[in-house]
This record gives structure tokens, sequence and C-alpha cells, in this order.
């Protein structure tokens, strides 16, 4: 194939898609020509190089169609920024819930080392005699671990979550602009086999050292005391 | 290689040679083609869509005594894309590296 064979061949193509700039894209294509050619090369090995016209035609035909209607991609992101201002609300509730659980956690870990040392600031903590003070110390620190450990698990799931937003904030943009959608992210945390091992047995431990320890102090206390509502006989709950 | 996916790869490529200099379109496809096994043409498309995308510009600049020629510079836009789109592409890459590492042990 010659290079006029080639150009018109490229044309007819062009045309027949409808491709926008037509003169520009054959000027290209000239100028490779002028440019092979002074390096040696005969036309014909420069149009088999090239490539056949149709295929290359339709390369440019599919580029103009991906652009779509422009309309398309402005409803799009008037819709997400919408949605953007309800998903931003629940994630920001997600979060904050975040900082509860962390107090939780950190409140449970100051209660079970006040117990254990003893300490009482600003007599926030009820009296007990110190033995039942530290069996539920023991359990309160185990509440801290669990709530610790559900604090991480957590902050990964909200995590997760957004990142399955983005994705498929991503992906309804994409289809608007006519650009190919990625796959959509898993809406659970994937920790790996060897976190989330240790996790899942970090969880169950504290929660069985604090189920344990619980009940353990409650007997102590009621024994203590001589009565299963031990409260009543320390008088917690009076002024 | 997939071809959809080659044509990504491929956009990356001309970004990475239009970051370093500005270049006119042969160039481009030369130095391309001789690395990627792909058509000389191809490459036309696809600086064509970078274009549209308003990922590069063209301006014309006249050699010592040849005809002027259209160059392709990379915008603002286009620099920011490359160099997110390398990110990912190195990103990539490491993660199918580490799988064929982690079955080349289990082979060995």
């Amino acid at each position: 194939m010659k290079r006029a064979e080639f150009i018109e061949r490229l044309s007819k193509k062009l045309k027949e898609f409808d491709v926008a700039d037509l003169d520009e894209i054959i000027s290209e294509y000239e100028e490779h020509f002028v440019c092979k050619l002074a390096d040696g090369y005969s036309e014909e090995e420069i149009a088999a190089r090239l490539g056949a016209p149709e295929a290359l035609a339709l390369q440019f035909a599919e580029e103009a169609r991906e652009k779509g209607p422009k309309g398309a991609k402005a409803l799009a992101i008037a819709g997400l920024a919408f949605m953007d201002i309800f998903a931003g609300c629940f994630f920001a509730l997600l979060y904050a819930f975040s900082a509860a659980l962390a107090a939780f956690a950190a409140a449970s870990a100051a209660a079970g080392i006040c117990l254990l040392c003893g300490f009482n600031p600003y007599s926030l903590l009820p009296p007990m005699p110190y033995w039942c003070g530290a069996i539920m110390a023991l359990s309160v620190m185990a509440l801290a671990v669990l709530a610790g450990t559900g604090l991480v698990y957590y902050l990964l799931f909200v995590r997760q979550l957004v990142k399955a937003y983005g994705r498929c904030r991503r992906n309804l943009l994409a289809s608007a602009s006519g650009k190919a959608p990625l796959p959509p992210a898993a809406s659970h945390p994937r920790l790996g086999a060897r976190l989330g091992r240790r996790l899942r047995s970090i969880a169950l431990i504290s929660l069985t050292v604090f189920a344990v320890c619980f009940a353990a102090g409650f007997a102590a206390c009621a024994v203590s005391a001589g009565a299963l509502g031990f409260w009543h006989a320390w008088r917690w709950f009076v002024q | 290689m997939n071809i959809q996916y080659k044509k990504g790869v491929l956009e990356l490529c001309v970004l990475a040679m239009l970051y370093r200099e500005d270049c006119y379109g042969y160039v481009i496809s030369e130095s391309i083609s001789r690395k990627i096994d792909i058509s000389d043409g191809t490459v036309y498309p696809i600086l064509r869509k970078l274009k549209s995308d308003g990922l590069v510009t063209t301006y014309l600049s006249e050699e010592s005594g040849g005809p002027p020629r259209k160059y392709y510079k990379l915008t603002e836009l286009g620099r920011q894309a490359y160099f997110k789109e390398k990110g990912e592409w190195l990103g990539f890459i490491r993660t199918v590296e580490k799988m064929l590492e982690d079955n080349n042990n289990e082979e060995s």
C-alpha cells in the first residue's frame, strides 16, 4: 500500500465515523510518512508498520465516543454533591461514635488503675473493700481492652466503608463520562489472617476475663457486705 | 497483553516521555513502538485523546530548514495526571511482583 492509498482509506473511514478535526489527523500521518521516508523506509513499509487505516480510524472514533454527552457528567456531579452531604454527615456521626468508644475505653482503664492503686480522686469511685475493688479493677481493665479492640476494628470498618463509598462515587462518575468502572470495594475490612486472628483472640480473652472477674467481684462484694445488694449496704447511691 | 489494559499503559508511557521534554508525534511513535510491540500508528489516537482530555497541548515549532512541526507539551493537568498514574502503576506492579514472588518461594 502506498502513502496516497493509506491516507485515502484513513480519511474515508474517519469521515464515515464522523470524527472531528479530520485534517489535523491526516496531517499528523502525512508528517509521519515524511519523517520515516527521510529515515530511509519505503512507503509500503511505512504503511504496513502504521497498521490498518480502518483499525486506526476506529481508534479515533472510539476515543471520541468515550467522551459521551457533556450534560450527563454535569448531572452526575450535581447528584453526587447532594449525596456527599448526606454521606458526609453519616460518616461524621460514625467517626464521632469512635471518639465515644475511645473515651469509654480510657475511662475504664483509668477506673481500673485507680481501684488497683487504692486511689480515689474526688471520691468518684464508690467505696468498697480493697480486695473486692482489686477484682473489679481487673474486670474493668479487661473491659477497656475489649473496648480498645472494638475501637480498632470499628475504625477499620468505617475506613473501609468510606473507601467503598469513594469507589462507588468514582464509578458513577466514570459511567457518566464513559470510562471503564473499577470493581467495587469490599464493604468490610480485610485485616489479613494474622491480624484478624489476633484481634479475635484478644477480644475473646478480654471478654472472658471481664465476665469472670465481674462475677467474682460481685460475689466478693456480696460476701463482704453480707447482702446480695451490697450497694445498699455500702450506701453507694445515697448522698 | 489485554488490549484495553495496554492502552492505559501506553497513555502513561506517552505522558512519561512528554514529562521529560516536548516532542513531536513522530518521535513519540518511534520510541514507543520500538520498545513496545504495537503498530506505529497507534500512538496518534492516544495523543489525540490526551489532547482532548486537556493533558497535553500542541504548538508549532520550526526546525532549522525543515517544515514546522507540531510539538506536544504536557499541561499542568497533564503533569498531575502523570504523577497520579505513575504512582498507581508502580503500586500495582509492586503488588503483582509480590504475588509472583510468593509463588516462586512456594515452588522452590
